[in-house]
């Protein structure tokens, strides 16, 4: 199993140039305090969402790969969308980091998850696999899309890093800028 | 694009969306919302439909798309908004990606299927504690009402509503 914060700066090492959208709660502070980059979008609420605004940035013809990171429980909260992520082909891979744990409220177990990589794959995932160290993290063919990889992770022992100081406002505009897209699309 | 013949109030809805570079929809369908997912499910249509499995998803992946540079509406019976106010209200309106919404009014007349009595009543109530403006679709003049609906949205400054009361 693996620290959290090493699973991110892995998947992020394998996918330099993808963007990423992040759920919200610590998944995304620790994202933002590892390396904040403008091809970072964080939620910062919309538990649950990660996966549906994921899908519809790689939808918009934006020619990049989109990361999904999914925390546990945010995966859990929105099983519904697999398929429909599944039906339309995205080069989007999406990454459940899973530490059995709704941290930032306290630590509470989330809710039964099952085997995500077998729902990944049941709804229509090009691939889908489930690793518990950096090597098979390394190792991992992430060429046909859209991909789940299931990352087995430990309960954070670090504190939660600072919270996203810039506004959501703000995230959106240097997000587009970097895209290139208009202000008001 | 090619267009869509003119008549009937969903071709109007729909029309005007494509003439303004609306390239997605998506959602979850409603019997008063037939017509426009009659054309939205048609080969001839020039724009992608993504049907949703529930109006939340449909909302995060409009405003993916509406994020990243392509522009995308919501289709959705009123029942749907239930599920979307978290959305709405930790995303949309907080990190300022407006979408177009189209809304059924199920139990707008309190002489509806019993499902839709609450949110019938309370449909615009609703939209008003959230500052979402809103306009109900005339189908004597559909355009004009579509016309005052995008003016609300304001070229994606304002998440807006069309409420749809008779079926299209």
């Amino acid at each position: 199993m693996l620290d959290i914060r090493d699973a991110i700066k892995a998947v992020q090492a394998r996918e330099p140039s993808a963007l990423y959208v992040t759920t919200c709660g610590y998944i995304t502070r620790d994202v933002y305090n590892i390396a904040d980059r403008e091809n970072n979008f964080y939620l910062v609420g919309s538990m649950g969402m990660a996966g549906p605004i994921g899908l519809g940035v790689a939808l918009a013809d934006v020619a990049r790969r989109v990361v999904v990171l999914d925390g546990d429980g945010s995966f859990a909260m929105n099983l519904g969308c697999l398929p429909m992520i599944a039906e339309h082909r995205p080069d989007l891979v999406h990454v459940v980091l899973d530490n059995g744990a709704h941290e930032s409220t306290g630590g509470q177990r989330t809710a039964a998850l099952g085997d995500p990589a077998a729902l990944a794959l049941a709804a229509g995932y090009a691939a889908a696999c489930t690793v518990d160290s950096l090597e098979e993290l390394a190792a991992l063919d992430l060429t046909h899309t859209p991909a789940l990889v299931h990352i087995r992770c430990l309960p954070r022992t670090h504190k939660a890093g600072d919270r996203v100081a810039l506004t959501p406002q703000e995230l959106v505009s240097r997000f587009r800028a970097g895209l290139g897209a208009p202000a008001h699309a | 694009m090619s267009s869509i013949a003119p008549g009937n109030s969903a071709e109007v809805v729909m029309q005007s969306f494509l003439d303004r570079g609306f390239t997605h929809f998506t959602g979850v369908p409603c019997s008063l919302l037939k017509g426009l997912f009659r054309i939205l499910e048609s080969p001839q249509c020039p724009a992608r439909y993504l049907p949703a499995p529930r109006e939340d998803t449909a909302v995060g992946v409009a405003s993916g798309l509406t994020l990243a540079g392509s522009k995308a509406v919501v289709l959705m019976q009123n029942s749907g908004l239930g599920y979307s106010l978290n959305v709405l209200t930790s995303f949309t309106l907080i990190y300022d990606v407006h979408l177009p919404l189209v809304v059924s009014w199920r139990g707008h007349d309190g002489n509806d299927a019993v499902e839709h009595d609450v949110i019938g009543r309370e449909l615009t109530h609703l939209l008003d504690v959230f500052d979402l403006p809103w306009t109900v679709l005339d189908p004597q003049a559909p355009q004009q009402s579509v016309d005052a609906f995008l003016k609300q949205h304001d070229g994606g400054r304002r998440t807006a509503v069309l409420i749809v009361k008779e079926g299209v």
